[in-house]
């Protein structure tokens, strides 16, 4: 308890000064159920006539998209549940993460929270995840698939999946018929060809033929060159499950592509400082001819910023048109119970409201997700968003099993990657002494006992096709 | 009232502070001084790793490009504002009209928060539809536009934008260190034919010396720990060239996950911070140093 103390205090000491960053002031005390901490954050307690002695639980989300849906049902459990139960809802969108160690350490953590497929292990490992097989029923233990490590960890579950996010490449189609550009590409000479095509005809206007988030490159390399990678058959994150260990070499062509649409001057300028959210609204503008992304894009050309142009989801490029792997499919986990709740049964009856049948399927026919859960899959109506076509599951969907967590020294593969992009070098080197710091790290983490990386010589990325769709 | 009461007064005023000063300031000091002899991720048990992370922190080329730039976004700041705060102060004490406006409307950026200022400067700087590259452009003074945020200038645009929020807080430093100078110093030296170029080299900046010390080391510490409008702004990229000491700190406590599962380096991080502390106060000891004159000419 000590060591956590110390570190909130480091982190109040170090956060105080970035609370503006935040997009809303602190709420202070509310008087409920915890609940109050520093960073962004909206608070809505839907209302409820009830009597007294309710039964307070919070739920917290980082996720903003789906805020106003999940509200609205919020608003249903509060007023339909016989229990007396009243969930407030915290979104928090900047540094979610932060906030939540800040409210575990200071035991004011809330009830029930949303994980990620990249968060889920640290929290479990951090011991803030209260096992939910206690309280499945026999139902839910048929209808949720449980991923191991993305759901459950050591035998025991910890959450259910909702949807899921695929990954795509997303295109003007506007600008591509300009460009006399008839498909999206299928390699990656054709997709640097197409983002040279469509600077040619459209640089007059503005109008580039490719652009990522590069502010960040570890969130722009993280959905691109990563699907590209997974595609054709290699780890996303550079980690060889046959061999059991790092290996960059697969990005060679795959950095190379983004290193040429550079030279080419096929980049939108100014790439290097845009934040996914500025670059969408230029692409919503028609001044992007194609970039990577999640399938949350469809969500956010509808509202956050309407298209004024036509565009599409397509599957990724791979290096030479063969797909080896699968394009992944990120998800297996949504809501999460805290080993810190005084009100775990309460908690509990909000979850399987949440992942009721009725609510996860007005989720998917809303179009804030893929559905994962393949009963919801089946039975929910297409959602009307425009796009959303593009990015259901295909054949070449699946999910990856998780990278080991290492922590090299140096800089990261992606920061690396964005450095050659821009400066150009020997790429071979680069991979080398990136495969070196990676493994060392991994070589520490597996003595010091904290990942298991056994090879698989007969790991085959191509077997993970049609897990969720035959075509 | 008894010495006993004085005593209780006394303590009960700095009581708050020295509360706050204590959780906040000393014990997260001493709590990273421990950690950074160990390895700690935020869970688990910490392992005793000895000098460890400060042989990494040698061989880390990250920490010293953050060192390294620490001390050109510094050095950039500091050569920009102190100059011009101390002009702005010297003409906004004379009986000027409008001074108090003036004075009001060149320390507002001190009020705002930098992170949010930051956010501001981005609709002015980024490349692709900023408000300078428009206007530059529409006036044919540049030919293309031109990537303020880009690896050739995103520490010249980061140093401005931090100049601009910094300036108008030190005039206001100055004015109070101006207007301790006697009103008859200046009466006597005009009589005595001075120019105010001579009043200036010959009566201000001596008699402001000590207080001028104190600004510029005011100056230095705040310029070395800066990061919040450089994490808003570029988040110390492109590739490293604007990440500063204190934001690779932040950002191996408090890293953020994009794609991959991460962890915080918690024991490293400590070790990081220790560092750039011990050169901010060596930069400042140094300064003491070199402008004790400062001191002697009052």
């Amino acid at each position: 308890m000590k060591k956590k103390l110390g570190l909130l205090m480091l982190g109040i000491a170090l956060a105080g000064s970035l609370t503006a960053c935040s997009s809303g002031g602190n709420s202070g005390s509310n008087g409920t159920n915890g609940g109050n901490a520093p960073g962004g954050e909206a608070t809505e307690t839907p209302k409820d006539d009830k009597p007294a002695e309710k039964t307070k639980i919070t739920y917290w989300t980082g996720d903003r998209h789906d805020a106003d849906y999940i509200k609205e049902k919020i608003a249903a459990f509060n007023e339909t549940n016989e229990d007396n139960i009243e969930v407030e809802m915290v979104v928090k969108t900047e540094e979610y993460d932060q906030a939540l160690d800040i409210a575990f350490v200071g035991a004011q953590a809330p009830d029930v929270f949303r994980v990620k497929e990249n968060t889920i292990q640290t929290y479990y490992k951090k011991g803030y995840l209260e096992p939910i097989d206690a309280y499945l029923t026999e139902d839910m233990t048929t209808k949720f698939p449980r991923i191991d490590n993305f759901s459950s960890f050591e035998g025991k579950t910890y959450s259910l999946p909702n949807y899921g996010s695929t990954m795509r490449l997303v295109y003007n189609i506007d600008l591509f018929e300009k460009a006399g550009i008839a498909e999206p590409p299928k390699t990656l000479a054709e997709m640097v060809e197409a983002a040279r095509k469509i600077t040619e005809v459209g640089k007059a206007d503005g109008a580039y033929g490719f652009a990522l988030n590069f502010k960040s490159p570890g969130s722009a390399f993280g959905r691109s060159a990563r699907v590209i990678a997974e595609m054709s058959g290699y780890g996303g994150f550079g980690y060889d499950f046959k061999t059991g260990r790092f290996d960059f070499n697969g990005f060679k062509d795959i950095i190379g592509a983004f290193k040429q649409m550079k030279d080419d001057g096929s980049m939108l300028p100014g790439s290097e400082s845009l934040d996914i959210d500025p670059l969408r609204a230029q692409f919503a503008e028609g001044k992007i001819g194609m970039y990577l992304s999640f399938s949350s894009e469809p969500g956010v050309y509808k509202n956050q910023f309407p298209a004024k142009i036509r565009w599409a989801g397509a599957l990724p490029p791979t290096i030479d048109g063969n797909v080896k792997g699968v394009a992944g499919f990120l998800g297996g986990q949504w809501m999460v119970m805290s080993n810190q709740s005084k009100n775990k049964e309460a908690a509990w009856k909000f979850m399987a409201f949440m992942y009721s049948d009725e609510v996860l399927k007005g989720y998917a026919e809303g179009g804030f997700g893929i559905p994962m859960v393949p009963h919801i899959a089946e039975t929910a109506a297409k959602p009307q968003i425009e796009g959303i076509d593009g990015f259901f599951p295909t054949k070449y969907d699946g999910v990856w099993p998780l990278t080991p967590t290492v922590t090299p020294e140096g800089a990261t593969n992606w920061d690396e990657f964005w450095r050659y992009v821009n400066e150009g070098g020997d790429f071979d080197k680069l991979a080398e002494d990136l495969n070196n710091r990676y493994n060392a790290a991994l070589d520490k983490a597996i003595a010091s006992g904290e990942v298991t990386a056994q090879p698989d010589p007969s790991f085959d990325p191509a077997s993970m096709q049609g897990a969720f769709a035959s075509e | 009232m008894n010495r006993v009461q004085r005593l209780l007064n006394g303590y009960g005023f700095i009581l708050p502070s020295l509360v706050f000063t204590l959780v906040l300031g000393v014990y997260p000091i001493l709590w990273a001084l421990r950690y950074m002899f160990y390895d700690y991720k935020g869970y688990g048990t910490p392992v005793y790793v000895g000098l460890d992370n400060f042989e990494r922190l040698m061989r880390d080329g990250l920490f010293w490009e953050s060192v390294v730039n620490t001390f050109v976004y510094a050095g950039g700041k500091l050569v920009i504002t102190i100059p011009l705060a101390l002009l702005l102060a010297v003409i906004l004490n004379r009986r000027i009209r409008g001074r108090h406006a003036l004075r009001a409307i060149i320390f507002m950026p001190t009020i705002i928060s930098s992170a949010v200022m930051a956010v501001v400067f981005f609709i002015v700087f980024n490349s692709y539809n900023g408000i300078l590259n428009q206007l530059l452009l529409k006036y044919g003074l540049i030919g293309q536009a031109i990537e303020w945020l880009g690896p050739d200038y995103a520490m010249l645009t980061i140093v401005l934008i931090a100049a601009w929020g910094a300036i108008g807080n030190y005039m206001l430093l100055f004015l109070a260190g101006l207007q301790s100078i006697p009103d008859d110093i200046y009466e006597s030296a005009s009589l005595d034919g001075a120019n105010p170029i001579q009043q200036f080299r010959y009566i201000t900046v001596p008699m402001l010396g000590p207080v001028l010390q104190m600004i510029v080391m005011l100056a230095i510490i705040n310029s070395l720990k800066g990061y919040e409008s450089i994490m808003v702004l570029t988040e110390g990229g492109p590739f490293g060239k604007t990440n500063v000491m204190f934001l690779y700190v932040y950002r191996l406590l408090f890293p953020v996950s994009t794609g991959s599962v991460i962890e915080q380096q918690i024991g490293y991080g400590s070790a990081v911070g220790f560092a750039s502390a011990v050169i901010v106060g060596a930069i400042t000891v140094l300064y003491f140093y070199l402008s004790r004159k400062l001191n002697d000419i009052h």
